[in-house]
């Protein structure tokens, strides 16, 4: 193995054979290619693969899966690859929800650790000093008993005029759902509003450049982004109304032990959506900070100079900047969030890991159930790899 | 106060150093308070505001602590937390482990760095937490004797090194040749003391013991996987470079549990051996790929004239890689591998997650729904957080040390 970069000389004419470069390097190439392929037929040849193959997946599942929302599989009649789906989806909305929080808290906490109040960035300090160096396992897995010993029985829910209860079965609050009529029968009335909105998302969008242009123009502020969604808000809710609103609140109710109806936030999923955010919260701090800190104090002081507030200076002048060094970092923090959300499996969240290894436990097949985790977390990261990038672009293509 | 300030914008604000000449602590406090919390009016309402968060967390924190939490679970289960099932007859294995490793510390601290006011006062405070901790109850005289014994060759290996000359020369080169050649030979050491010639046996490895044995071998074993895989990743040859590609990509892909439970239901076919083994590999594995990344990066960062001086001195591939890239290479990513060590050490926490499977295997289900949340396992959870976390922080401090007489960023 070597590294050496730059382009190599010309072998000399005349040079044996086995001192030229060209002919060392495919040698070594190939005694490495014979080492890897004697490991990798040694690890196959010894993992039982008499029935490797993923049929077992469109096998009835025969299990329950929690933590449901938006779907209601029952496990008697769905496949397994249907159960694993929900789960991914389970992970997926802790995953969103935990990127979302921790960046807000992050960088709220990050911008504080550099705060001229000595008491705001002590308390911000201790933050992420306690967060960072205690291992995520224990904080979720705390929260979730404190969660669970702390709050009421659900026998003696805290509610609130029956529209938000709180118990050890997690939080519920009334949610909307669609009358039949609107995704039921009539498929082209939504097909309508869909139409209708994208025409006014479009019109937003027009009058945002437009703005935006004026604003150039004349230097003074147009507000662009108000404007557009404003529009699009209005246009929205309009043309929502003129449809006849097919939409009614769905209310909580205890029946028993349980919820039912409206939306419940269980404790499970509260509790990995908050070890997440303030695990990983505590790190983009850090990095936010890196990333304020390396701008030359020059831009703080022309920001200070030009009369701006100290919030205008941090949204128009030191964000905007420090983010080109912030970006790729948190990309990786939120690589980060996406694998750590296995760890829904110590509170029994059933998220995709859990899921599969329910299936696995029922059905064995353990390689082509990691084959399959596997390639559900690298798609998950793609996925939010391509939008950070895309991100990255628009922020580094302005330049400076 | 802080109105008269503002009204007076052309106030001459004297320089630090000469701010403090002559003057009673009392004027510098209020000088200094009034800089750094009451410089407006909003900083004023923050501050009250976070005065009051603060207030409110040590008062929760310290009601917790004092009042409501129930001690007992933790002075009661010690010895479960900290070696579990290891055999209670070999516990001078455990004690002698402690006292080598303090006493190699002691060892580096004198050879390479120095003790200042905050390390023995954050010495003396962790001690006092493990002795409070063992002396607790009266029972367990010897282990809190055996604790001091240790602290005692931290400080003896300190005193040892700490006089000697620092100048570059000979004898300063074996010193530092001795140290760093024990601190290698420390890990198979401390193995060989606790598992070999009628120790326990690996499946024994229990509690924070097993905790603090999983990390270094980890660390270790990621080092030694990471070296060849950063090499072969930048390396000009295809076969090699592709290969090592997409293992690092591969185990990156995955979260750490996912490959512990390929430790414990695929790889018992592959390599058998005890869950704990298989999860030290997986361990060392998993580690080895992000630490790959670190010197990948380090070794795109070393400038090119680098590799061409090493070249041009008449140096081959071998050498130039094992004394002019590598060193350097090394040193550059020092952070980011300590770093990762700290993570490391955070993560051996998911190997208890696996473990209790291991006697059902097939049923993981049952075994998790073994976890029992009674209130006392709050106690339990915020004494493992802090152990924890004293860890890491002594381990992040190390690496700070490090990087400051690494030089690292400086040339």
């Amino acid at each position: 193995m070597a590294v050496v970069a730059g382009s190599p000389p010309p072998p000399a004419p005349g040079t044996p054979l086995l001192y030229r470069r060209d002919i060392r390097r495919m040698l070594t190439q190939g005694v490495y290619v014979a080492i890897t392929a004697v490991v990798i037929g040694y690890v196959v040849t010894s993992l039982d693969l008499r029935d490797f193959g993923f049929n077992f997946l469109n096998d009835p599942a025969g299990f329950k899966v929690g933590n449901q929302w938006l779907t209601d599989v029952d496990g008697v009649t769905n496949s397994r690859i249907t159960m694993y789906l929900v789960g991914v989806w389970s992970s997926l909305r802790a995953v969103l929800v935990a990127i979302a929080l921790s960046t807000l808290l992050g960088v709220v906490i990050g911008v504080a650790r550099l705060s001229s109040n000595w008491l705001v960035a002590q308390l911000a300090m201790l933050f992420v000093e306690v967060f960072r160096n205690t291992p995520l396992l224990v904080q979720v897995v705390l929260i979730y008993t404190i969660l669970l010993v702390g709050a009421p029985l659900i026998e003696n829910a805290v509610n609130v005029g029956d529209f938000f209860f709180l118990s050890n079965r997690g939080i519920a609050i009334p949610w909307p759902v669609p009358d039949s009529g609107f995704w039921g029968a009539p498929e082209w009335l939504v097909a309508v509003w869909v139409a209708v909105l994208a025409g006014f998302a479009l019109a937003a969008l027009r009058v945002r450049a437009r703005r935006q242009e004026l604003e150039r123009e004349t230097g003074q502020p147009q507000y662009g982004n108000r404007w557009a969604f404003a529009l699009f808000a209005a246009g929205a809710l309009v043309s929502f109304f003129a449809l006849g609103a097919p939409v009614s609140m769905d209310e909580p109710v205890i029946v028993g032990t349980h919820y039912v109806e409206g939306m419940v936030t269980e404790p499970e999923f509260t509790a990995l959506v908050l070890g997440l955010t303030l695990y990983t919260s505590a790190f983009i701090a850090e990095i936010v900070r890196g990333g304020i800190q390396a701008l030359p104090r020059g831009q703080t002081e022309a920001a200070n100079a030009v009369g701006l507030s100290g919030y205008q200076r941090l949204t128009l002048v030191i964000l905007p900047q420090a983010l080109r060094q912030i970006i790729p970092s948190v990309t990786n923090q939120y690589l980060n969030i996406n694998k750590n959300s296995s760890l829904a499996y110590a509170v029994l969240y059933d998220d995709l890991f859990r899921v599969a290894n329910i299936v696995q436990n029922k059905a064995g097949h353990a390689l082509e159930m990691f084959f399959v985790i596997i390639v559900t977390y690298m798609l998950i990261s793609f996925a939010i790899s391509m939008v950070m990038n895309f991100f990255n672009s628009r922020v580094t293509a302005q330049r400076i | 106060m802080t109105e008269m300030q503002a009204a007076r914008p052309g106030r001459i604000v004297l320089p630090p150093h000469r701010q403090r000449a002559h003057r009673p602590w009392r004027v510098r406090a209020r000088e200094w308070a009034r800089h750094n919390l009451f410089h407006s009016t909003s900083a004023t309402i923050l501050t009250i505001v976070t005065a009051a968060i603060l207030g409110a967390i040590a008062f929760g924190a310290a009601w917790f602590v004092f009042v409501d939490a129930n001690w007992r679970v933790i002075t009661e289960n010690r010895w479960l937390l900290f070696a579990g099932g290891y055999p209670m007859d070999q516990e001078w294995r455990l004690w002698f482990s402690v006292g080598f490793v303090f006493l190699l510390i002691g060892l580096a601290y004198g050879t390479w760095s120095s003790l200042g006011r905050r390390d023995h006062v954050f010495i003396a405070l962790a001690g006092a937490f493990v002795v409070f901790l063992l002396a607790h109850g009266g029972a367990a005289i010897w282990s809190t004797l055996w604790f001091l014994i240790a602290i005692a060759l931290l400080y003896a290996g300190y005193a040892l090194t700490v006089r000697l000359p620092r100048a570059a020369g000979p004898g300063r080169t074996l010193q530092q040749r001795a140290v760093g050649g024990l601190l290698i030979l420390a890990l198979p050491i401390v193995l060989l003391v606790l598992l070999a010639f009628g120790g326990a046996r690996p499946r024994e490895l229990d509690g924070f013991v097993l905790n603090l044995v999983l990390a270094p071998v980890g660390i270790a074993g990621g080092l030694v996987v990471a070296i060849p895989l950063a090499l072969g990743r930048a390396s000009r040859m295809k076969a090699v470079s592709w290969t090592c590609t997409t293992y690092i990509e591969v185990v990156r892909g995955a979260p750490l549990l996912g490959w512990l439970f390929v430790a414990l239901f695929i790889l018992d076919d592959v390599i058998g051996g005890e869950l704990i083994v298989r999860a030290m590999v997986v361990l060392a594995v998993f580690t080895g790929a992000y630490m790959a990344e670190y010197i990948r990066g380090a070794l795109q960062a070393l400038p090119q004239g680098q590799y061409e001086a090493a070249h041009a001195v008449g140096l081959n591939q071998i050498q130039s890689t094992q004394l002019i890239i590598m060193p350097q290479a090394l040193r550059i990513s020092i952070p980011p591998i300590v770093g990762q060590a700290i993570s490391i050490w955070k993560d051996t926490t998911l190997v208890t997650v696996i473990l209790p499977l291991r006697e059902l295997k097939g049923n993981a289900d049952s075994a998790i729904a073994q976890f029992e949340f009674t209130p006392d396992r709050i106690e339990a959870y915020v004494f493992v957080a802090v152990v924890f976390w004293i860890v890491a922080f002594i381990m992040s401090r190390i690496s700070q040390r490090l990087e400051r007489s690494l030089g690292v960023g400086e040339r």
